[in-house]
């Protein structure tokens, strides 16, 4: 069996939550780089609040994460952003006010503005349906070209770690599809670390180099997908939390 | 007719003090997300650090510059020193705006006992009188015209045109992915600060300029007039702040032409009702607070 990449993010045994109450507890989970590690679970199992925290927007309570060697924990969004953590939250992942072309300036806030005119062509290229529609308001996108906005984005600083929280929320199956096949797993192949949380379980375990289930805050299990697909206990534990594992597939879907 | 064509004229000057101050104020709001009921006492403040400086022989274009600095200054204070400690508690808007009336109230109080209680005004030649068909203007006032079409281009331009601008609206529209970028959001709250203290400061000197005379009090009616220009454009849009002064300097100019100079800040006030009853989002909402400028 082919051996996991030495980590570039690693959360060590992190405690997290809002107020004095943890909503994750005790967990554990690396991503290395050209991995796609995808962490499924139930609504309600804190996959939103493990990324929130890796990416310094919470607190932790107890634990340490490491980017490469150092010692990250605690930093602030801001510094994890210059030391090659890319974020797009589930909601709320593009400046709606700006245009195309801003969002990724401010993507690119950290780089000079030679390396942002050179950078938006290459996030251009990735993102082929970006650059015609650089001077449109952000909110005047459709949810798949919104999505790809937030990606691209968060290319602009070419950052060694991505973490998408539920990237295909409100888009429909062919869309979602076509973002994780086309898109994330691409970039696992540019050498990228991907931390991916997505409800379309079986979509995100065909994608996906290792996969950690949370429930209830904690990992219950976690493994290679195909060692998991054999588990008779990954299934229960979905529908035990009266989730399945093609959840929300049908729902809420959006078409460019 | 020739009273309300000159009272046209009175409006665009009057308008243009409005359009720094309520711009200021709306950029203060838009993007740290505090209403700054100080706002007025600061304006005051750098009215009186001008008239200082004239008093001691410089002249009103350097306390101009005084005042905006002084504004400047001020307002980076007030928010680091007051208002920044309460918002990092989480102290809700409602608690905010309180928070800023009492520091409203305080400035006044400390200010009273060094200023006065009665009116002065600035020893300045207010220059020639231009006149052009019934409107006749002072050089002083054309100037004061002037200096506000550039304040709005250059506001326009930061915010189009420049990184710490766009990085600005990227602030105001969603703090917490400004973070994610490695947008450092605390030095650009603090520049906005600088900035909007700068035209408040600013704004206080010219609306004094265009007064025969100013005191302590005009404190609360400067921020009454700032307040109706900025909900009327749209709490938060800086280009919404400029239709609102517009309308607002011109409309309270030709009431006090159809009845009394006196109910100019009635007709302000006024019109700040109708607009919380008409429309509570202002002329721009649609937009969003700072939206794409260009």
């Amino acid at each position: 069996m082919e051996a996991r990449p030495a980590p570039s993010l690693q959360a060590q045994g992190i405690t997290a939550g809002y107020g004095s109450v943890p909503v994750i507890v005790d967990v554990s989970i690396a991503v290395g780089p050209g991995e796609v590690v995808a962490i499924i679970g139930p609504n309600g199992a804190g996959k939103s609040t493990l990324l929130k925290t890796l990416v310094g927007i919470l607190r932790l309570d107890s634990g340490r994460i490491l980017l490469g060697a150092d010692d990250v924990t605690g930093r602030a969004p801001e510094e994890l952003a210059r030391r090659g953590v890319g974020y797009v939250p589930q909601v709320n992942d593009i400046f709606e006010p700006l245009t195309v072309l801003e969002n990724l300036e401010m993507g690119g806030y950290l780089l000079n503005a030679a390396q942002v005119r050179a950078r938006v062509l290459e996030v251009g290229a990735v993102f082929p349906q970006l650059p015609p529609m650089l001077k449109r308001r952000a909110d005047k996108l459709s949810g798949g070209e919104r999505k790809m906005l937030a990606i691209a984005r968060v290319l602009m600083l070419d950052p060694k770690v991505l973490i998408l929280d539920e990237p295909t929320a409100n888009l429909s199956p062919k869309l979602a599809d076509g973002l994780l096949r086309e898109h994330v797993k691409r970039l696992a192949g540019l050498g990228k670390a991907v931390l991916l949380v997505e409800q379309r379980a079986r979509a995100a375990l065909e994608i996906a180099d290792w996969t950690s289930v949370l429930v209830s805050g904690s990992v219950r299990l976690e493994g290679r997908p195909a060692d998991l697909l054999q588990r008779q206990d990954f299934e229960e534990l979905f529908l035990g939390a009266g989730t399945e594992l093609g959840v929300s597939d049908e729902s809420n879907m959006e078409e460019t | 007719m020739d009273l309300f064509v000159a009272a046209f004229g009175f409006g665009l000057v009057s308008m243009s003090v409005i359009a720094i101050a309520a711009v200021g104020f709306t950029m203060q709001f838009g993007i740290t997300n505090m209403i700054n009921l100080a706002y007025g006492e600061v304006m005051i403040s750098s009215a009186y650090v001008a008239y200082y400086l004239n008093r001691a022989g410089f002249t009103i274009w350097f306390g101009m510059v005084a005042g905006a600095l002084f504004g400047a200054v001020f307002s980076f204070l007030l928010n680091r020193i007051l208002y920044a400690p309460f918002l990092r508690k989480g102290t809700s808007h409602l608690g905010m705006v309180i928070v800023s009336l009492a520091v409203s109230l305080m400035i006044a109080n400390l200010l009273l006992p060094i200023v006065g209680y009665f009116p002065v005004s600035y020893q300045e030649d207010p220059g020639r009188l231009i006149r052009w068909g019934s409107i006749a203007l002072t050089r002083d006032q054309f100037i004061i015209i002037g200096i506000a079409v550039v304040l709005m281009l250059a506001i326009h331009a930061l915010l189009t045109y420049t990184r710490l601008g766009k990085a600005m609206r990227a602030t105001a529209a969603n703090p917490t992915l400004a973070r994610n970028c490695g947008i450092p959001t605390q030095r650009v709250i603090d520049a906005v600060w600088l900035i909007t203290g700068a035209l408040c400061g600013l704004a206080g000197v010219v609306a004094a300029l265009d007064s025969d005379s100013f005191a302590i009090a005009n404190g609360a009616t400067f921020l009454i007039t700032v307040l109706a220009a900025a909900v009327l454009g749209g709490a938060g849009q800086p280009y919404g702040a400029m239709i609102g002064a517009v309308l607002i300097g011109m409309i309270t100019e030709l009431s006090a032409a159809a009845w009394s100079p006196q109910y100019k800040e009635v007709v302000a006030f006024g019109i700040l009702v109708l607009v919380m009853v008409l429309r509570p989002q202002g002329l721009l909402a649609k937009r969003g607070a700072l939206a794409a400028a260009g």
